[in-house]
């Protein structure tokens, strides 16, 4: 344990010249996956565009039979666990890791209340048989294709769903090393790097929102 | 070694331009107001497309702040900045090729393509043993009786 109260950073592995120098390469490897995710989500919004051509109506149809308001209330989450996990990566490269584990927390009870949520939402549809493919049956919708917006909204809010669960458990990893407090002004990439794929998460739903629930 | 790393570090973190938690907590507020935006805009009466394309508007003003702000790329290194426009004009490329195919397919024949022929069944070769029946019954209206019924008949 240093004076100023946190851990000697891990160390430097012998092809970085300085600390900054794997800091950066860390954060390079991060955006370069992120790129890759950015072409997964891709082809589920170029499938949504695709579809929604071919069936209008139902795509209308369908929006309009999504709760509006729980997919705001979503959002709201999703945008507020983004500024806390922010705070987080602020505090942390100041060494506060105790202030940054308690925000990281809190983005991971929100990342929770999210998913609860989703949880609602999904019930309510396997309820009224608003289901994918063959297992449609949902008499309101009667416009061809309703079955094809499911196909949709399952895939994509569920991939969703699981990049958020992929995120809570980066968050909360990194939670508990700020616990032990090991992050200090020249180390800190691990709640940066955990950080930007919850803003990626944030992203997806950005554009997921007004698609499925507004338009 | 481990002194003058440590030292180099803290000298490249104090250049390191970062953003102040005002910032963060004001990025944070303008972007619950462009989702208010989104709802708003949703709830005004006009053509289906139009709210698609305000709706898509707002979205992309909301996702260039959570990464310019949020995510730092603002104050980032420029090779970062580049990976992400990289993968982002790849999307638009997809989006913009299959659109383009889509948004242009005609039918193929220029003029009605004429109905099947409906089978007679009494044309049907005699002899044939139950179940055995060369043309599939049903196949018009979709999962109907079982070819073994069918040969009862």
């Amino acid at each position: 344990m240093t004076a100023e109260g946190w851990l000697e950073p891990p160390p430097l592995p012998h092809h970085y010249e300085t600390i900054e120098n794997h800091q950066a390469a860390l954060r390079f490897g991060m955006w370069l996956f992120l790129g890759t995710e950015v072409l997964l989500f891709a082809g589920i919004f170029v499938g949504y565009f695709v579809f929604r051509t071919y069936f209008p109506e139902s795509f209308e149809q369908a929006g309009r039979h999504l709760s509006l308001f729980l997919g705001t209330l979503n959002t709201f989450l999703l945008l507020t666990s983004s500024l806390t996990v922010a705070l987080a990566h602020h505090n942390a490269e100041h060494g506060k890791n105790r202030n940054a584990f308690w925000l990281l927390m809190a983005s991971v009870a929100m990342g929770a209340g999210f998913l609860c949520i989703k949880a609602i939402e999904y019930t309510e549809k396997f309820h009224e048989g608003a289901l994918p493919g063959k297992f449609f049956s949902f008499s309101e919708i009667t416009a061809p294709g309703g079955p094809v917006f499911y196909v949709v909204y399952f895939f994509s809010t569920g991939l969703h769903a699981l990049h958020v669960i992929v995120g809570m458990s980066l968050l909360t990893w990194v939670a508990t090393r700020c616990w032990r407090k090991e992050f200090s002004p020249t180390y800190y990439a691990p709640v940066e790097n955990a950080g930007l794929y919850w803003h990626l998460v944030d992203l997806v739903w950005i554009f997921l929102y007004p698609l499925l629930y507004l338009v | 070694m481990a002194s003058s790393t440590t030292t180099a570090g803290a000298h490249a973190a104090a250049a390191h331009k970062e953003t102040s938690p005002a910032k963060l907590i004001l990025n944070w507020l303008v972007l619950c107001g462009l989702t208010g935006a989104t709802f708003g805009v949703s709830q005004i009466h006009m053509p289906v497309n139009y709210h698609l394309a305000a709706a898509i508007c707002i979205a992309c003003v909301k996702v260039t702040l959570v990464v310019l702000i949020f995510m730092h790329l603002w104050h980032g290194e420029g090779i970062n900045r580049i990976v992400f426009l990289t993968s982002f004009l790849f999307l638009l490329l997809l989006m913009f090729f299959v659109m383009a195919d889509v948004g242009t397919r005609f039918t193929l024949s220029n003029s009605r393509i004429p109905p099947m022929p409906v089978v007679d069944q009494k044309m049907m070769p005699t002899g044939m043993p139950p179940g055995m029946s060369s043309v599939p019954q049903g196949h018009s209206d979709g999962p109907g009786p079982s070819s073994g019924e069918a040969g009862k008949q």
